[in-house]
């Protein structure tokens, strides 16, 4: 069980209206093993990132179970699942999402606030964050005052505070031009390296996946089409 | 989440939106102030009335009738009728017997009969027409009456009287003390037999040569009373007082009032009413009882305490009324900033959701923020209100006393009206955040994240 913190078993997810149901995942099985940099690929549509926010908590599976560390988290409570992804799991976005209206230091702070922790710790924790990420000096700067490879550091610091072991990046580098996307990888690459956190990152760039992630999992209609051990 | 964060975290929320949140807690400010005036007003009469009743010892205090007192029901705010007498009682004259009687039971400290004699008093070249009460010496020195200049007279055979402070300023005098010493007229009507013809009362008829004459009595001011800030059957209520001595040399009609002949037993009139001061609260059912059982009427100031703090009850609870209409408008702009604020701020709901936030945070996050609206609305409303009713109480007062009526703090502001207008606003704008607030919870923060 610890060498696979990732158990995907017949996980299924239907977005059902009044008139359409669109069947994001069916039936998708997969595991992933403690420590891996997977990359999940393939067409928009193909079911991705609803494979990220199921795992991420943020959504709730039609069937099948989906275990992370040893945690059933296709069965939480609305309460669980919050508490699951304060500190379970990080979660990084194309757009960064940060919050506009909170400098560096309080948006990666923010994580700590939900979680209890009291301020100056939270500061000193965000700042050591910030800093891990090479931010230590933009500590002070709003979203708006950085650049997106910046904010995407932020997001990752933040994603980082409360030491989870899983790390979730949902197209981390699509809003980014090559050099800072390949910046931001470098450092996923790194923390999955030095730090040995399990990263499952969605992206559309192969030829970028392929330089740094271990394994390859490629989409296609909601259904796994192809699984590849790149190193 | 820590209290602390929560707070932190509302300030800095509505100071982002601060026009907003200043036009939402003005609504909250003005619903309050508007509360907390009705409510003040509606105490301050109260406390005045309360503390009248204490001072003037009141709460010490009978009034007995004769049984057949023709007005009684003026005076019984339940209009019931008259009790039945107890077997072996007859009903009785209020004279001088009846009055050393009750004199005897335990319990009773001073009794005097209720006598005003119609007047005219004279001053400074004016004439003002009163109701001149007759009380003892020994009653012009107790609680029942309070001085603004001088003091009660010696003897009950003293050529001294007592003048109100509103009367006085009738007479266009401002400095009570300056007045102590100086002389004052009372013109008293009295039978002139010598018309008592029949003749002469068929003239009357027409309007000529009524068989009165008047009497004037030239006596010492020693002392200006204050006037009692409310009228109601209380025992010492006049503007003009002078002792039974004197009362007894001048010449006067043997009645006040029309029903006094109506009253009229076997030819005897008796007193109209008899005041009756106790020594102790306590003394007020055993005495009831016992003058009930000589054939007489009781009249009990507390019993009617009970009433009017009924209808103050009753007063207050309509004056709230009043006030809570504009507290259910402010709380609906409550509603609408937080359901804006809800849609402003959807995606970072989704964030703090996607970052650990539970429901209960982000429940809580509303519920703040709309409380610390209450807090501050309902806190600056207070101030609101008791700032409007002081203008109010000047500019009332300030009309009420050129027509010699004395000073009243028609407001009562009690430590529990601040905290509690400011707990009620609190509870209002919590009420008021409940619809956000669970709105807020239910954001999904798939949806949230994908908004931008």
């Amino acid at each position: 069980m610890g060498n696979v913190p990732i158990l995907i078993s017949n996980l299924s997810k239907v977005y059902s209206t009044a008139k359409v149901r669109v069947a994001a995942l069916q039936d998708v099985s997969l595991s992933l093993e403690e420590g891996v940099f997977a990359a999940v690929t393939g067409a928009s549509g193909s079911g991705k990132s609803t494979l990220l926010n199921l795992l991420g908590g943020l959504d709730t599976p039609t069937s099948g179970t989906i275990e992370v560390r040893g945690r059933k988290i296709s069965e939480m409570s609305r309460e669980e699942l919050a508490l699951y992804r304060r500190s379970g799991v990080g979660m990084i976005f194309q757009s960064f999402n940060l919050i506009p209206g909170f400098n560096a230091l309080e948006n990666v702070a923010l994580p700590l606030m939900f979680a209890g922790v009291a301020k100056r710790e939270r500061r000193n924790r965000a700042g050591e964050v910030l800093a891990q990420v090479g931010l230590g000096a933009r500590i002070a700067h709003r979203p708006s005052e950085l650049s997106g490879g910046e904010q995407q550091r932020v997001a990752i610091a933040r994603a980082l505070v409360n030491r989870p072991r899983v790390l979730l990046a949902d197209e981390p580098t699509g809003n980014l031009d090559s050099r800072t996307s390949r910046e931001i990888v470098t450092l996923l690459a790194e923390l999955n390296r030095d730090q040995g956190l399990t990263i499952v990152m969605v992206t559309h760039e192969e030829s970028l996946a392929r330089e740094f992630a271990g394994r390859g999992v490629r989409l296609s209609d909601g259904k796994v089409q192809a699984e590849e051990r790149w190193r | 989440m820590r209290v602390r964060d929560h707070i932190g975290l509302s300030f800095a929320n509505l100071w982002k939106r601060k026009l907003r949140t200043c036009l939402t807690a003005f609504g909250v400010t003005i619903g309050i102030g508007a509360l907390v005036s009705m409510v003040s007003f509606g105490k301050g009469m109260q406390k005045n009335v309360t503390e009248s009743f204490r001072s003037l010892d009141l709460f010490n205090s009978l009034t007995v009738f004769s049984e057949d007192f023709f007005t009684g029901e003026r005076f019984d705010p339940d209009r019931r009728p008259a009790q039945p007498l107890p077997s072996g009682a007859s009903r009785a004259v209020l004279d001088d017997a009846a009055l050393e009687k009750i004199a005897a039971l335990k319990g009773v400290d001073t009794v005097f009969p209720d006598v005003r004699i119609p007047a005219i008093v004279r001053f400074n070249g004016k004439d003002e027409f009163r109701l001149v009460q007759v009380i003892p010496a020994k009653v012009t020195s107790s609680r029942m009456l309070r001085f603004s200049a001088g003091k009660g007279y010696a003897s009950d055979e003293e050529d001294s009287l007592i003048i109100s402070d509103s009367l006085l300023r009738q007479f266009g005098v401002q400095e009570p003390q300056a007045l102590l010493g100086k002389k004052m007229v009372i013109s008293s009507i009295g039978f002139d037999f010598s018309r008592l013809n029949p003749a002469n009362l068929t003239a009357a008829l027409g309007g000529e040569r009524l068989p009165f004459t008047t009497e004037d009595t030239e006596l010492t001011i020693v002392g200006v009373a204050e006037s009692q800030a409310f009228a109601g059957p209380i025992p010492i209520q006049s503007d003009v007082f002078i002792p039974p001595g004197v009362s007894k040399r001048m010449k006067k009609l043997p009645f006040s009032n029309i029903w006094d002949l109506f009253r009229a037993r076997e030819g005897r009139l008796g007193y109209s009413a008899i005041n009756v001061r106790l020594s102790s609260p306590a003394f007020v059912e055993p005495v009831k009882k016992e003058v009930a059982g000589m054939g007489l009427r009781v009249f009990a100031l507390a019993d009617q305490f009970k009433e009017v703090q009924k209808g103050f009850l009753i007063l207050n609870m309509v004056l709230a009324a009043v006030g809570m209409i504009a507290i259910v408008v402010a709380s609906l702009g409550i509603v609408n900033t937080m359901v804006m604020s809800i849609l402003e701020r959807y995606s970072e709901i989704g964030i703090m959701k996607a970052v650990g936030a539970s429901d209960r945070d982000v429940r809580r996050i509303f519920f703040f923020e709309s409380s610390v609206i209450g807090f501050i609305g309902g806190g600056f409303g207070f101030a609101l209100g008791w700032a409007v009713s002081g203008v109010i109480n000047r500019v009332v007062n300030y009309f009420l006393a050129k027509q010699g009526v004395p000073y009243i703090a028609y407001f009562s502001f009690p430590v529990w009206l601040a905290l509690g207008a400011i707990a009620f606003s609190v509870a209002v704008s919590l009420a008021a955040g409940v619809y956000p607030a669970m709105r807020a919870a239910r954001v999904d923060p798939v949806r949230a994240l994908r908004h931008d």
